[in-house]
């Protein structure tokens, strides 16, 4: 069951279209997963469609724009579509990948061993940094760190805990660094999440903190 | 008694409905269906007006505005056909459609690369075929490349590190025990952390 959701002022920003693009992406995912808030989102776009267009504003050239677009030819509408690829795999497991990332699968680099029991593969946002799909088998853990920017994540299948809450599939979790987290998962299932840092995370204890003058090549 | 201020009171200036949902509904059928510029054309009049109000709000320019205004009813008029009333109405939709084209005129504007487009975060015209470019990734350090790095440093520097990170001695105690001088123990930590950083920027 989904526990964690956006905060009102991001579904509402989200219907907007006013919220960066990193977390947008992890919100659209999100209501990919929550009828709940896809839902929150939809009521939230009419209203803004409502105020938005609201008010008129004439102008002479408006009628050359017209006359311009029904001259346009019909365009060809694609007869075969290719079917996207919405499921990542790893070890011979494939996961359902939420609607909003799954061009993002073919930018998926390779899964690679992090410590412990912990997967990583990489995927590329361009300007908007790095993301990750991360797995966590059972028992596996992400050192304790902070966080010097912010870090959108969701839950795209299992469970784990991070010392501040339990998380299921769908949640969505939004941190900075005001929070310090250990996340790790004790799921037989394992779990795999999506997730977006805009900037190094800080590891907080033990062997960890040898990877802080490097962290920027790894969680970004 | 108090002046009653009525309930709906925080609802009396509702934003003007669109109360033509039908109608424009129905024009966008005949334009989908029948490619029909008379229908368009009604709606064209009743939304680009609005539609520019919005994106001179939006864009703060009026070429821009403009730009947003043409896009956007240039998709109405090739898109017609993907327009559902059963999911909302046409002024959601058009907006909707708006909203998507400003996202990425925006972001064009600060050039950026095109990591994300506005349809993936909002699906409003999905009918895009795959994206067919593969980027391939370059190598990324892993940590288990790290763990290789370690393994080329000097024993003595690999002994300090491990005790000190993994083993989450302090450096005094890492001096006794191996009884060398705290001096010792420092310049090691820093001499491999230093030539950790090294390799891996070589590495890059």
């Amino acid at each position: 069951m989904i526990n964690f959701h956006p905060t009102s002022t991001q579904l509402q920003r989200f219907a907007e279209g006013n919220l960066p693009p990193s977390e947008a992406l992890v919100v659209s995912a999100h209501c990919d997963m929550c009828t709940q808030c896809m839902a929150v989102v939809k009521a939230a776009s009419e209203k803004v469609a409502a105020e938005a267009l609201s008010k008129v504003s004439n102008d002479p050239s408006l009628d050359a724009i017209l006359a311009n677009i029904v001259q346009q030819p019909v365009a060809e509408r694609p007869s075969i579509s290719v079917p996207s690829i919405d499921t990542i795999e790893l070890d011979g497991r494939e996961f359902k990948v939420p609607r909003a990332l799954r061009r993002y699968v073919r930018k998926t680099g390779n899964w690679s061993s992090l410590v412990g029991k912990l997967w990583q593969a990489p995927v590329d946002l361009g300007d908007m940094g790095m993301a990750n799909f991360i797995y966590m088998e059972k028992g596996g853990r992400v050192p304790e760190h902070t966080h010097k920017g912010s870090e959108y994540t969701l839950v795209i299948n299992g469970e784990f805990s991070d010392g501040i809450a339990d998380y299921d599939s769908g949640d969505f979790i939004s941190l900075d660094g005001e929070h310090t987290h250990a996340p790790m998962s004790d799921a037989d299932e394992g779990c795999l999440v999506f997730s977006i840092v805009d900037k190094p995370l800080h590891f907080t204890s033990g062997l960890a903190r040898l990877l802080n003058p490097f962290s920027h090549l790894f969680f970004k | 008694m108090l002046v009653g201020i009525p309930l709906e009171s925080k609802e009396a200036r509702p934003s003007r409905p669109i109360d033509c949902a039908e109608e424009m509904s129905s024009y966008l059928v005949e334009v989908a269906s029948d490619r029909s510029k008379v229908a368009f054309a009604k709606i064209f009049s009743y939304f680009a007006p609005r539609l520019r109000s919005y994106a001179l709000k939006q864009m703060g320019n009026e070429a821009l505005a403009m730009e947003l205004v043409q896009d956007t009813m240039s998709n109405v008029w090739q898109k017609a056909h993907l327009f559902n009333a059963e999911k909302g109405s046409p002024s959601t939709w058009i907006f909707t459609i708006a909203r998507n084209i400003r996202f990425d005129m925006l972001r064009k504007l600060q050039n950026r690369k095109e990591d994300v487009c506005a349809d993936d975060l909002w699906p409003v015209l999905c009918e895009q075929t795959a994206d067919a470019n593969e980027t391939s990734l370059e190598e990324q350090v892993t940590l288990e490349q790290l763990g290789h790095l370690f393994d080329a440093l000097p024993v003595k520097q690999r002994v300090v590190i491990e005790a000190i990170y993994i083993d989450g001695k302090s450096q005094q105690e890492v001096a006794d025990e191996l009884e060398i001088p705290l001096g010792t123990v420092k310049s090691r930590t820093r001499l491999a952390l230093q030539r950790l950083k090294d390799m891996i920027q070589e590495h890059d």
